[in-house]
């Protein structure tokens, strides 16, 4: 080859492989930047009156005063809109059968989409489930369900040689000429009115306890519980992680014993979470019974073990780290190799080690699998610290896959899962962030 | 003579107390590192113990034979075939995803880049790794799946230029080398200008036909082959990436500069000596990065379509699949209440067969690590 296409060799490689940094990165943005923008969304989005209205009743937050002053107002605007449908309702009962008929089902509909939208109509009976006690507490619902109310969905199969088409129709033309006519266009144009949204800036989502499985409140036990488990993961998982880094470290001599213990720490780094998540139930449930079924304890037990192994590569990597020459003026003052450990060499090595426990506080809030056999449940109450011995709890990994996959109402609480997989990503992404800046902090001590 | 030495500073009975305490004290630092070991006995020991009863029931034929997986059905059926081929179907796409992306970008982190630019891109692989797998699960589910339902082809079509273009390019600048190679002098530039313009022209024409083709593709569910491989792949680079670095870096300055002094390029030098010193460290980074991917529940049971079928044509990425983990974490539910029935058993007998899989791939890549070390070590 000449020199040239040598050169252009050498500048393709330079390329391809600045491209697949900088599509790493991207991969990276593509991810964060959905879950950040709409996760965002359950903090931050235009609340209605029936969010002020479900605060006030259901966490005693909010001026009474103010609420029922909003809510007269708010039923003011609605007044004219029940009014048209008590009117129809009267039209329809002087109809003939056949007509009547196709109109009662079609109004069903609104009346349900209608409560839906603006919570419980005038002459409801009581409601049973807290979901029917409120409209829609976000504008961004209730424009969705107006939506719904506007056009009705139809499926087109008259292609037959593709998939059915969807179509939206217009209610409005169904309910041409009757007394429901006008219902339409004033919902559209008064709805602000009616619900009158304001921006809020909603914090204690991730203090309020969740009502009716997630339609309203916050995710207080998913926190809670994704605390306690990682909290227990790391109180068990330290002190066997340091002791083995200490031992591998400093006392250990080259020997086939020692080979032995670290290919068993990487095989134990490499077993698949699920895999942990089934030990776990088969040895500290049912064999040696440390709660009667799931249990926070369990399940910190499992994330133990799965964590341990991380702890004990960066604190002996901690260890390793720390100059000799401490090590040797602490043995030449005539300490024991054990008092020199503690009060030199820990010491030293304590950011290093503290580095290593962040990260992998990380890595156990986030796991899934190991928990969904050993302590984790779709709907929970907060528990209380001595209520982890023996009780399972919803944690923040296992819902969102339970509230993404198997919740009644999917497509309605989207801003929950968002919300609760930013807490997630956030706080995972917090503990890193200080991890790095720790290590930034020990690099710059060790330049001098 | 060292007995002297000690004499110097204690008493002999102070020393033999210290030794004495010290020795239990190692003992016991010891029995807790010990902890490791018996874990990894223990997960062994009862992944076996519940997985056994079920061979003992039905025998090893059906769980790797038969396709049919109906464990509640009556009379129930275990045939795993198609969840393993599932598994290592995703684990082959994340492979095709992860293993280029991710040995170009450890190039890129351990020769190209300045150190003031590496300094920046190591967050983004640490974060890329801390992000936990449910939240890129989620992203598979909500927002990558309806996006390849919908827009499926042309995502296909812009990938397929993202991808063939710069390597068509090369391809062609390597063929244009070679074959004006025995050419006369004065002849080759517009020789390969020419060849290089009608090869262009080709390779434009049959991508332009390809993303046509990829356009018009309909992708009839987003939950996936495809859109688990990819997601995998993305999470298995982390592993591959910083593993890959560190071989590479190990494999010393004295290396690269002996190349340079004798004139070569950097890529001459990456390829012809760097990346055989240290290729068996980036066959041990590929080795982990795969097996994150097989081990990963989260996406999968999440992302997968969970239908336990193998897809037509086999290679078919578009078509649904159910893996080993998502098997495991889905059916456990159901089968937790009736412990002790086959259907319990058949997960721990799937979850054994996880197991021995990263096993072997962490002793094979623990073994090819501690060789290349001592191997590399031996070369300083």
């Amino acid at each position: 080859m000449n020199l040239g296409s040598r050169k252009l060799f050498d500048r393709s490689l330079t390329g391809i492989s600045v491209m697949a940094v900088f599509l790493m990165a991207l991969s990276l943005l593509v991810l964060l930047g959905p879950i950040f923008s709409r996760g965002l969304g359950a903090f931050i989005f235009r609340a209605t009156s029936e969010h002020r209205r479900m605060i006030l009743e259901q966490f005693g937050r909010g001026d009474e005063e103010d609420v029922a002053a909003e809510m007269q107002a708010v039923a003011r605007a609605r007044r004219p809109l029940y009014g048209m449908l008590k009117k129809f309702e009267d039209e329809l009962k002087n109809m003939e059968y056949g007509k009547r008929l196709g109109y009662r089902a079609q109004l069903k509909e609104v009346k349900n989409l209608l409560h839906d939208l603006l919570g419980p109509l005038p002459g409801e009976p009581e409601t049973v489930m807290l979901r029917q006690e409120y409209g829609q507490t976000r504008w961004d619902r209730a424009q969705a369900k107006l939506g719904q109310i506007l056009f009705s969905e139809q499926w087109d199969y008259s292609d037959k040689s593709s998939m059915g088409k969807k179509m939206l129709l217009p209610r409005r033309q169904f309910f041409a000429g009757t007394q429901l006519e006008p219902l339409f266009p004033y919902l559209k144009n008064n709805l602000v009115q009616m619900l009158r949204p304001h921006l809020v800036f909603y914090w204690r989502f991730l203090t309020d306890t969740s009502l009716d499985s997630h339609l309203f409140g916050g995710i207080w036990p998913e926190v809670l519980g994704t605390f306690y488990l990682t909290l227990g993961a790391i109180l068990l998982a330290i002190p066997f992680g340091i002791i083995a880094a200490i031992y591998l470290s400093e006392f250990a001599s080259a020997g086939r014993l020692v080979s032995m213990l670290r290919v068993c720490i990487s095989t134990l780094a490499g077993v698949p979470s699920i895999v942990f998540g089934l030990f776990g139930l088969a040895f500290f449930i049912n064999t040696l019974h440390l709660s009667s079924s799931k249990s926070v304890l369990a399940g910190s037990a499992t994330l133990a073990l799965l964590i341990l192994p991380t702890i004990i590569r960066s604190a002996e990597e901690a260890l390793k780290a720390v100059p000799h020459t401490y090590k040797e003026a602490a043995l030449s003052l005539g300490a024991s190799q054990m008092r020199m450990v503690l009060t030199v060499l820990l010491p030293a090595a304590l950011p290093g080690i503290l580095t290593g426990i962040i990260i992998s506080m990380g890595r156990a809030a986030g796991e899934t699998a190991p928990i969904i056999f050993t302590a984790a449940v779709s709907v929970g109450q907060p528990l209380k610290i001595w209520e982890t011995l023996s009780q399972p709890t919803p944690a923040l990994p296992w819902n969102i896959y339970n509230l993404a996959t198997e919740h009644q109402a999917v497509d309605e609480i989207r801003h929950v899962q968002f919300g609760m997989v930013l807490t997630l990503v956030l706080l995972v992404l917090l503990l890193n962030l200080a991890a790095i800046l720790i290590r930034a902090r020990i690099s710059k001590k060790m330049r001098g | 003579m060292q007995r002297n030495e000690r004499n110097l500073i204690m008493s002999d009975a102070v020393s033999r107390l210290r030794r004495l305490t010290a020795l239990i004290l190692k003992g016991f630092l010891l029995l807790a590192t010990a902890l490791s070991l018996v874990a990894v006995l223990l997960i062994i020991a009862y992944i076996t113990r519940d997985a056994f009863p079920f061979f003992k029931l039905r025998g090893l034929g059906e769980l790797f034979k038969s396709t049919a997986w109906f464990p509640s059905g009556h009379p129930p059926e275990f045939g795993a075939l198609a969840i393993i081929f599932g598994s290592g179907l995703v684990t082959l796409g994340a492979i095709v995803v992860a293993v280029p992306l991710g040995i170009a970008a450890a190039i890129a982190l351990s020769d190209i880049l300045p150190y003031r630019l590496r300094q920046t891109v190591k967050p983004v692989i640490e974060i890329l790794a801390a992000i936990p797998s449910v939240a890129y699960g989620f992203f598979a589910l909500v927002i990558f799946a309806p996006l390849l339902q919908n827009r499926g082809g042309s995502l296909l079509a812009l990938a397929s230029w993202i991808i063939a273009l710069p390597l068509g390019l090369l391809l062609i600048f390597a063929v244009t080398e070679i074959a004006t190679r025995s050419i006369r002098e004065d002849m080759v530039k517009p020789a390969r200008l020419i060849l290089a313009a009608v090869l262009t022209a080709i390779l434009c024409r049959s991508l332009l036909a390809l993303s046509a083709m990829l356009s018009a593709v309909k992708i009839s569910s987003g939950t996936n082959a495809l859109n688990v491989s990819i997601i995998l792949g993305i999470m298995a680079l982390p592993t591959i990436v910083s593993v890959a670095e560190d071989s590479l870096q190990a494999a010393g300055r004295e290396l690269r500069e002996g190349s340079y002094a004798l004139g070569a390029t950097r890529a001459e030098t990456l390829f012809k000596v760097v990346i055989p010193a240290a290729g068996s460290g980036i066959i041990a980074a590929i080795i982990l990065g795969v097996m994150r991917a097989v081990g990963e529940t989260m996406v999968v049971w999440m992302a997968s379509g969970n239908a336990a079928q193998i897809p037509s044509p086999w290679f078919n990425f578009l078509s649904p699949v159910r893996t080993l983990t998502a098997t495991i974490a889905g059916d456990m539910g159901e089968a937790d209440q009736v412990t002790g029935s086959s259907r319990y058993h058949v997960l721990f007998a799937l979850a054994l067969c996880l197991l021995l899989t990263s096993f072997v791939a962490n002793l094979i890549s623990e073994w090819i690590l501690r060789r290349q070390q001592r191997r590399l070590g031996g070369l300083k």
